[in-house]
């Protein structure tokens, strides 16, 4: 893997959304290996800026590249096939598809799929179960399944721990870990700052729409007065 | 009567291959396809004149016919898929009943408004038991509606194909998210419903009615069929197609009913919609 070019690279990012912008002039690298995370309070634009990353919705202005491919102009399918994968918010499974079919989808090797069961013991019992009639928790293990059997480049993940016990969220935040040592560049937005932040190597805060903190996950977390100051907007917060 | 009702099975298998159509179509891309009996009315007009006018051998032509019918399906499913990708199944509808009126008048104009004469491709007995005949017409819709609904049936749940679709048709977004091409797949399914409407239509179409409108309505009765099926089963749609064909078959027999049988999809339809919708009449009276 070539470190330089191996990246998801933001420059200048702005999103409309309706009305108008709803997160403006991102810029970020995410190398491959590590996880960056993204935090922030509830409507900042978070979820909004994924979405625009992945392709569900349009960057309005900006550049976006995966690997130095400019990805602004391509096709979701497409970006799927650079690598971007994009863990949505809330539990995006295939609901009437069993758990191996969900995995079927994306899965590069058929042994990829045994793999990834034997990761998730509860899913490995349920395999032929529609993914509906699984717990939230369980539902959460199929989408992270279905997205290691792809074998990612980039990872985009939101919000996993929504609707889940924390006992549940603490077994599925190793997995990132894990997908960050093979190598996948992970864009990770929580809302469990602390956990995000100790997985992190760096760290923006944003809120309504703008990027109030960019710098190292560790300075933030050692420092609430900084990580307080941010949520709340603070002009002053220092940007890198 | 049993005879009526036998003779009503080739009706009957027509509607249920149709019903199906209508019923993976509803699934798989969200549109209920008004213009499916037009489209294999078309691509059967076009093989009429392929034997009557160029010449050409009935089996050749009819090939043609369905690749014409399934061109043109796979035509809509581009311009719904281009301009409508994200909208509701009522409006992606209501530009199949566009099509449906386009398929008519432009048959009018290529074809005339004569009937057009049609020269069966399967015709005469297939056996006689205690004197009742069986039609291989009969005979072929009824294989032609199982086989369809079972192999639809295999590949949406077997190959990774169906798989695919069945993704596509519960979370698109998503799907796309996770590399399924949606395009492709949907045009695909335009294509292969078009084709396999227009193969039965000219199969079954000389033994029914040789009249544009006439065939281009068949997705009334074809629509009965999928209803039974909720849209969604492809077993009850194909059960559907074949009880209504009997009963318009036996109908047909008893000259007190002879018109009623023109009515019977209409009531079929009446009645399934009260039937569905019985527990929320119980719900809102309480
Ligand atoms: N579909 C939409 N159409 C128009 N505006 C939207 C839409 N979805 C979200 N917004 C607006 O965009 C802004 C950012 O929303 P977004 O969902 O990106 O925030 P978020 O940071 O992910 O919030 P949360 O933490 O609650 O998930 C909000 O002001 C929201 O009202
Ligand atoms: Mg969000």
């Amino acid at each position: 893997m070539n470190g330089a070019v191996n990246t998801l690279e933001l420059t200048g990012v702005t999103v409309a959304r309706g009305a108008g912008p709803v997160i403006r002039d991102v810029s970020l690298t995410v190398p491959a290996g590590t996880v960056t995370a993204l935090v922030g309070p509830n409507g900042a634009g978070k979820t909004s800026l994924l979405e625009a990353l992945s392709g569900v919705i349009p960057v309005t202005s900006g550049s976006v590249t995966v690997g130095g491919t400019p990805i602004t102009k391509l096709s979701r399918v497409a970006r799927a096939r650079l690598g971007l994968v994009h863990i949505e918010q809330g539990r995006a499974i295939f609901p009437g598809l069993t758990v191996v079919e969900n995995l079927r989808l994306t899965a590069r090797e058929p042994a990829d799929i045994e793999g990834a069961l034997e990761m998730f013991p509860e899913l490995d019992k349920r395999r032929d179960s529609p993914a509906e009639l699984l717990s939230g928790g369980e539902q959460q293990m199929v989408v992270l399944a279905r997205a290691f059997v792809s074998r990612p480049a980039f990872l985009l993940i939101d919000e996993m721990s929504l609707g889940l016990a924390p006992v549940v969220f603490m077994r599925l935040l190793p997995m990132v870990r894990r997908f960050a040592e093979q190598g996948v560049g992970i864009l990770l937005v929580e809302q469990f700052t602390h956990l995000a932040l100790g997985l992190a190597r760096e760290a923006l805060v944003v809120s309504s729409g703008r990027v109030t903190y960019q710098g190292q996950a560790k300075e933030l977390l050692n420092a609430p007065e900084l990580l307080h100051a941010a949520y709340l907007g603070g002009a002053d917060a220092p940007r890198q | 009567m049993l005879q009526g009702a036998l003779a009503g099975l080739a009706a009957g298998g027509l509607y249920a291959v149709l019903g199906v159509c209508l019923t993976l179509m509803s699934r798989l891309v969200r549109v209920v396809n008004f213009a499916q009996a037009a489209t294999g009315m078309f691509g059967t007009y076009v093989a009429v004149w392929l034997v009557s006018d160029a010449g050409l051998p009935i089996w050749p032509a009819v090939a043609v016919g369905v690749v014409i019918g399934g061109s043109i399906s796979a035509l809509i499913g581009i311009i719904i898929g281009t301009w409508l990708p994200e909208a509701d199944t009522g409006s992606r509808s209501a530009v199949t009943v566009a099509v449906l009126l386009f398929l008519i008048s432009l048959s009018f104009i290529l074809f005339g408004n004569r009937p057009q004469p049609f020269r069966p491709v399967l015709s005469g007995p297939a056996f006689q038991v205690s004197g009742v005949v069986i039609s291989q017409v009969a005979i072929f819709t009824v294989v032609v509606a199982v086989l369809v609904a079972l192999s639809a049936h295999v590949v949406l749940t077997k190959t990774s194909v169906g798989i695919r679709l069945r993704a596509l048709s519960e979370r698109p977004t998503t799907a796309e998210l996770v590399g399924i091409p949606a395009r492709t797949l949907s045009v695909a399914v335009w294509a292969t419903t078009g084709a396999v409407g227009t193969l039965v239509v000219a199969i079954v179409a000389p033994t029914q009615s040789n009249d544009a409108t006439a065939l281009s309505m068949l997705v009334v009765p074809a629509a009965a069929a999928a209803l039974l099926g909720g849209f969604r089963r492809l077993d009850l749609a194909v059960v559907g197609g074949l009880v209504l064909g009997v009963l318009q078959g036996a109908a047909a027999q008893l000259s007190q009913l002879s018109v009623a049988r023109h009515f019977l999809p209409f009531l079929f339809i009446v009645g399934l919609l009260v039937w569905s919708q019985r527990k929320e009449v119980w719900d809102a009276a309480r």
